[in-house]
C-alpha cells in the first residue's frame, strides 16, 4: 500500500501564487479526479508533484509513503514510482520512442533488464492501444496526432509500471474511439496493478471510462469542493460558477455560526 | 554503392559505376589546393569518406545533370581542413546531401547553384565541434521553381567555436521558389557560437522560412525525459544522440554512434 500526501502546498510561478494551501491524499487503489476551470492550477499541481523546477514551492510538503519528496529531482521521483502523463506531450526529433523507453527501463531495472521481454511487452501494449507499430521507431511523438500522443503517454505508463499515476487532461485531443481505448487501457492497468490514480480533466466523458472514487473541484489554487461521481453530474448541470457561489454561502454560514458560539 | 575514400587530399575509388564521372583536376601549386570533380549523369548514391591527418585544402565541384536524383553521404574525420564545395544542379534534378563531421579546425565554403527549373537541393549537416569551425554557405536560386532545404546542426563542446553563415539568394522574376533554412547549435560551453542566416529575396512570389537557434536543450525537453526516471546527464546524452542522428539513415548511423559514444558515454 502506497500513499501520496500533498499538505498545505503553496506554489508560485514568476511571483504569482498558483496553488494556495492545497491538500490532497491519494492511496493505492484510489481513483481521484480533479476538475476545474482553466487557469486554476490543475496542470501546475501535476508538474509540482513530479518535481518540475520551474515551479517554486513557498509552503507545504509532498510526501510519498510518508517521506518528503520535495528535495528529490524529477527522475528520482519517477524511480520511486510516480508517473505523469502529460497534457501536451513534447515532440523530440531524433530520439526514438524505442530508445527512450529502453533507456528508462534499463535505468529502472538495472541488471534485470532484458531486451526480449521488453520487446514482447512493448508489442503487446502497442496492440492493446491500437497504435501503429512503426511509431515506436519514430522520434518521440514525431508527426503524431493529438490522440496518438496521448496513447503514447499511456504506453509509457504501461512500460514503466508506476505506483502512483497522474494523468493531466489525457482526454484532450482524443476522438470518441481513442478515448474509449485510452480509458479502457487505463482501467485495465488499474485493475492489474492497483496504483493510486489522479485524473485531471475538464469533461465527464473521460470519467465514463475511468470511474473515480473521489471528485474534487479546484478553483483559485485550492480544492473548494469534494464528493463522489455525483459531483461530476452537478458540474455538468450547473457549471463551476454556481458551485463556487454555493461554497461561498456555506463558508459564510459557518463563520456566522462560529461567531455566535464565541459570543 | 559508389564509394570514394579521400585520405588527406589523395582520393581512392573504392567502387564507382558509370553513373558518376570522377576527375582529379591538376593541383594548384600556388595555393596548394587539390580539386576534384564529380559529375552525376544518372540517378545514384555516393558515399565519400574523408580522413585528414595533414593540413588539407580541397575544392570539390559537383554537377548533377538534368532529371537525375543524387544521394550523397559524406563522413569526415581529421583536422585542419579548408574545403570549398561548388554544386551545380540542372533542371529537374534532386540532390539529397547528408554530412557528418568530427573534425578540428575547419573552414568550409559551400556554394550551391540551382540552375534549372525544379532543381532541388536538400542539405542535412551534422557536426561535433571541438575547436574552431566555420561554415559559409550560399545558395543561389538562379531559376524559377527551384527548392532548397538547408539544415545545419552542431553540438559545440570543449574548445569549440562554431559558426554557420547561411545565405539564400532569389533574384527578381525567379518565381515560385522555396527556400528553407534551419540552423541550430547546441552550445554546451561558454564559448561564443554564431549563426547568421540571410535571405536575399527580390521576388514576391516565394516561400521562404528560416530558423536559427543557439543554446542548450530546453528545460521542457529534459523534464519530458526525466519524467520516466532518466537522470539529467543521460537525458542530455539521449537528446544529443537524437539531434546528431536525426534524418540520417540507419545504415549510416553505426559509425556516427561510435563517435558520439566516445564523447558522451
Amino acid at each position: 500500500m502506497h500513499n501520496l500526501k500533498i499538505i498545505n502546498l503553496t506554489v508560485e510561478v514568476e511571483k504569482k501564487k498558483i496553488l494556495k494551501g492545497f491538500n490532497l491524499e491519494i492511496k493505492s487503489g484510489e481513483i481521484h479526479a480533479i476538475m476545474g476551470p482553466n487557469g486554476t492550477g490543475k496542470s501546475t499541481l501535476s508538474k509540482v508533484i513530479m518535481g518540475d523546477p520551474y515551479y517554486k514551492i513557498i509552503e507545504g510538503d509532498i510526501l510519498f509513503d510518508d517521506k518528503s519528496i520535495l528535495k528529490l529531482t524529477v527522475d528520482e521521483r519517477a524511480r520511486l514510482g510516480l508517473f505523469l502523463g502529460m497534457q501536451m506531450p513534447l515532440e523530440i526529433d531524433g530520439v526514438t520512442n524505442a530508445d527512450f523507453l529502453r533507456t528508462a527501463l534499463n535505468i529502472k531495472m538495472g541488471n534485470e533488464f532484458s531486451l526480449v521481454p521488453f520487446i514482447k511487452k512493448l508489442d503487446k501494449t502497442i496492440e492493446h492501444l491500437k497504435m501503429d507499430k512503426k511509431m515506436i521507431h519514430r522520434g518521440i511523438n514525431q508527426g503524431f496526432s493529438g490522440g496518438e500522443r496521448k496513447k503514447n503517454e499511456i504506453l509509457q505508463m504501461y512500460m514503466l509500471e508506476p505506483l502512483m499515476i497522474i494523468l493531466d487532461e489525457i482526454d484532450s485531443g482524443l476522438d470518441v474511439d481513442s478515448l474509449k481505448v485510452v480509458g479502457k487501457n487505463v482501467m485495465d492497468y488499474y485493475k492489474q496493478n492497483n496504483p493510486g490514480l489522479l485524473v485531471i480533466t475538464h469533461y465527464q466523458r473521460l470519467l465514463d471510462y475511468i470511474k473515480p472514487d473521489f471528485v474534487h473541484i479546484i478553483m483559485n489554487g485550492k480544492i473548494v469542493k469534494s464528493g463522489d461521481i455525483n459531483l461530476v453530474k452537478e458540474i455538468e448541470q450547473n457549471g463551476y460558477e454556481n458551485i463556487v457561489e454555493e461554497k461561498k454561502i456555506i463558508s459564510g454560514t459557518c463563520i456566522v455560526k462560529e461567531n455566535l458560539k464565541n459570543e | 554503392m559508389n564509394k570514394i575514400r579521400i585520405v588527406n587530399d589523395i582520393p581512392e575509388i573504392v567502387s564507382l559505376n558509370d553513373s558518376i564521372e570522377f576527375t582529379v583536376l591538376e593541383k594548384n601549386e600556388l595555393f596548394s589546393v587539390n580539386s576534384l570533380k564529380i559529375r552525376v549523369k544518372k540517378s545514384t548514391s555516393l558515399e565519400i569518406e574523408y580522413q585528414s591527418i595533414e593540413t588539407t585544402k580541397l575544392d570539390i565541384f559537383i554537377n548533377v545533370e538534368e532529371n537525375v536524383k543524387f544521394n550523397l553521404f559524406e563522413f569526415r574525420e581529421g583536422n585542419n581542413n579548408k574545403i570549398q564545395y561548388k554544386y551545380y544542379l540542372e533542371e529537374n534534378s534532386k540532390s539529397n546531401i547528408t554530412k557528418f563531421y568530427n573534425v578540428s579546425n575547419i573552414k568550409e565554403m559551400i556554394i550551391v547553384n540551382l540552375n534549372g527549373k525544379k532543381a532541388e537541393f536538400n542539405y542535412n549537416f551534422k557536426t561535433i565541434s571541438v575547436s574552431e569551425e566555420k561554415y559559409d554557405m550560399i545558395v543561389y536560386h538562379n531559376y524559377s521553381n527551384t527548392i532548397s532545404n538547408i539544415k545545419n546542426n552542431g553540438v559545440n563542446i570543449l574548445d569549440g567555436v562554431l559558426t554557420f553563415n547561411v545565405s539564400g539568394f532569389i533574384l527578381n522574376n525567379k518565381k515560385d521558389c522555396v527556400l528553407n533554412q534551419n540552423n541550430r547549435i547546441i552550445n554546451l560551453t561558454n564559448n561564443k557560437c554564431q549563426i547568421t542566416p540571410n535571405l536575399f529575396i527580390d521576388d514576391n512570389n516565394v516561400d521562404a522560412n528560416h530558423s536559427a537557434l543557439i543554446g542548450k536543450f530546453s528545460d521542457e525537453e529534459i523534464f519530458y525525459l526525466q519524467r520516466l526516471g532518466i537522470d539529467e546527464t543521460i537525458a542530455t546524452n539521449l537528446l544529443i544522440k537524437g539531434f546528431l542522428l536525426s534524418d540520417i539513415k540507419k545504415s549510416k548511423q553505426s559509425k556516427i554512434i561510435k563517435i558520439i559514444d566516445q564523447y558522451w558515454r
